[in-house]
């Protein structure tokens, strides 16, 4: 296994080039961009046989992509914020379609105003979309995540968005682990399930009647739900084959006898270990579970976490307007009728704000001394 | 729970919009031939491609391919239109 120091979206591309995609389309949008820029690369040097589809927008893109993956060709893009909402209506259509497709997103808050910092609001909003997401901690997550992304969305025809911040890890170097192309290969076998076929004409997308469209609904519910039980399999498999310490569902770090965790996803993560280690030097029982799988929710995995936690701190890089974090709300959903466990909700590094180890700390007493009041989300950095 | 069997991928034969397993009706109103002799033939150049068609035994209406319009019934006589539903209303 190789090491390098390479930026979020080299991972990202570098991820992508190792699953050998065939359809590559996109639309130039910061911080995605250059991901984009070397796969361009990488095809412009031969090193990727792929067809790059140049498109006018970001909605044609993924439609571009969503042909070749139609067609059988295992498809990839990228983009962020603006972009990914351009896009919203075929995000639809390829899940309903139930196309493996994989996706970086470079996450970035939405306008208005406008901003181009990283926040997790833009994939926030494609939540009921019916596309995987997982969340990534640092840059070697981040090509962990995309070859496991194929592996999942081609075994479940499920897609998948790899979403990793804008900036601070798109742009921002780090030591990463490659893995030998001919493992990645074994790894991740081609399996071509094309829909369109020219000798067997067919009508994609096609009109369909209340008496048929629950069901197509309830099958794409299903491979949401099973994949809570293939990805942690992809996961150990990765691991064992290639050395690699990606996690499965969620990461427990300092987890065995807390009493109070903090939960959070993304590049937050890695700056709350340092909080965790720094309050347990005080002696206090706190812990951290990092949440890899947004959609579909692990709720039995995050549970069983939380077993002996009787507070939880959650961190959100979001804003559901009027009801509070995502995460927050979807695990106080999750813990409904879990007895006494308090879960209060932390907002903290909208557009870009500062999430250091500061910010959470104080989302840590913020939301201890907002009591019982679980309706409340803490505002940090205000 | 009885699944009905479906492609994975939401998907129809072509031409097979309106009747197909994965299509279901679009018409709200069906045209029906009530009496050939009356029919004023440019419906065949008004109605759809394979709407409607003209062979030996008279003219022939595709529920493959009629959309329902009812321009037909309108201008022509020997067609009426007869809903399609006739369960309870509302739901259309």
């Amino acid at each position: 296994m190789n090491k390098v120091l390479i930026t979020g979206s080299e991972a990202a591309a570098l991820g992508a080039k190792l699953a050998k995609i065939e359809v590559l389309s996109y639309y130039p949008i910061t911080p995605a961009f250059p991901a984009m820029e070397r796969l361009s690369k990488y095809i412009d040097d031969g090193e990727l046989n792929c067809k790059f589809i140049r498109a006018e927008s970001d909605h044609s893109a993924l439609a571009a992509v969503l042909g070749g993956s139609l067609a059988g060709a295992r498809s990839y893009t990228v983009t962020n914020s603006q972009g990914l909402l351009l896009m919203t209506e075929v995000v639809y259509h390829v899940a309903g379609l139930r196309q493996p497709i994989v996706m970086g997103v470079a996450n970035r808050a939405l306008s208005a105003p406008h901003s181009r910092f990283p926040e997790h609001g833009d994939v926030v909003s494609q939540s009921a979309s019916g596309w995987i997401q997982l969340f990534c901690e640092n840059n070697q997550d981040i090509l962990d995540n995309t070859i496991q992304a194929f592996r999942i969305a081609e075994e479940l025809r499920v897609p998948v968005m790899v979403n990793y911040e804008g900036y601070l890890q798109s742009h921002t170097l780090e030591e990463v682990f490659v893995p030998e192309q001919s493992k990645v290969d074994a790894f991740l076998p081609l399996k071509r399930q094309p829909a369109l076929d020219i000798n067997n004409p067919r009508g994609v997308n096609t009109v369909t009647s209340p008496d048929f469209y629950p069901y197509y609904k309830f099958n794409q519910n299903e491979a949401m739900l099973e994949s809570l039980n293939l990805i942690p399999k992809v996961a150990a498999e990765y691991n064992q084959e290639f050395g690699a310490n990606s996690c499965g569902l969620i990461e427990c770090y300092q987890m065995e006898d807390a009493e109070h965790a903090i939960v959070a996803m993304g590049s937050i993560v890695g700056t709350a270990r340092i909080l965790v280690d720094n309050l347990r030097k005080e002696g206090r029982k706190i812990g951290l579970i990092k949440v890899k799988v947004w959609r579909p929710f692990p709720v039995k995995a995050i549970l069983e976490a939380l077993q002996n936690v009787s507070f939880v701190t959650v961190l959100d890089k979001n804003i559901v307007f009027g009801v509070g974090g995502a995460l927050a709300t979807d695990l106080k959903a999750a813990a409904y009728g879990r007895g006494e466990m308090v879960i209060n909700g932390a907002i903290l590094g909208l557009g870009g704000g500062k999430c250091g180890v500061e910010e959470i700390n104080a989302a840590v007493m913020e939301t201890e001394s907002a009591g019982s009041d679980k309706n409340k989300s803490v505002w940090i950095g205000l | 729970m009885a699944l009905k069997q479906l492609p994975i991928v939401p998907s129809g034969d072509p031409g097979g919009l309106a009747e197909s397993a994965n299509a279901g009706v679009q018409r709200i109103n069906r045209p029906v031939i009530s009496d050939a002799t009356k029919i004023d033939p440019i419906v065949i150049l008004f109605c759809p491609d394979g709407a409607i068609s003209l062979d030996e035994s008279g003219f022939v209406i595709s529920y493959k391919f009629c959309k329902g319009c009812g321009i037909c019934a309108k201008e022509s006589e020997g067609i009426v239109m007869v809903p399609e539903y006739t369960g309870p209303k509302g739901i259309f």
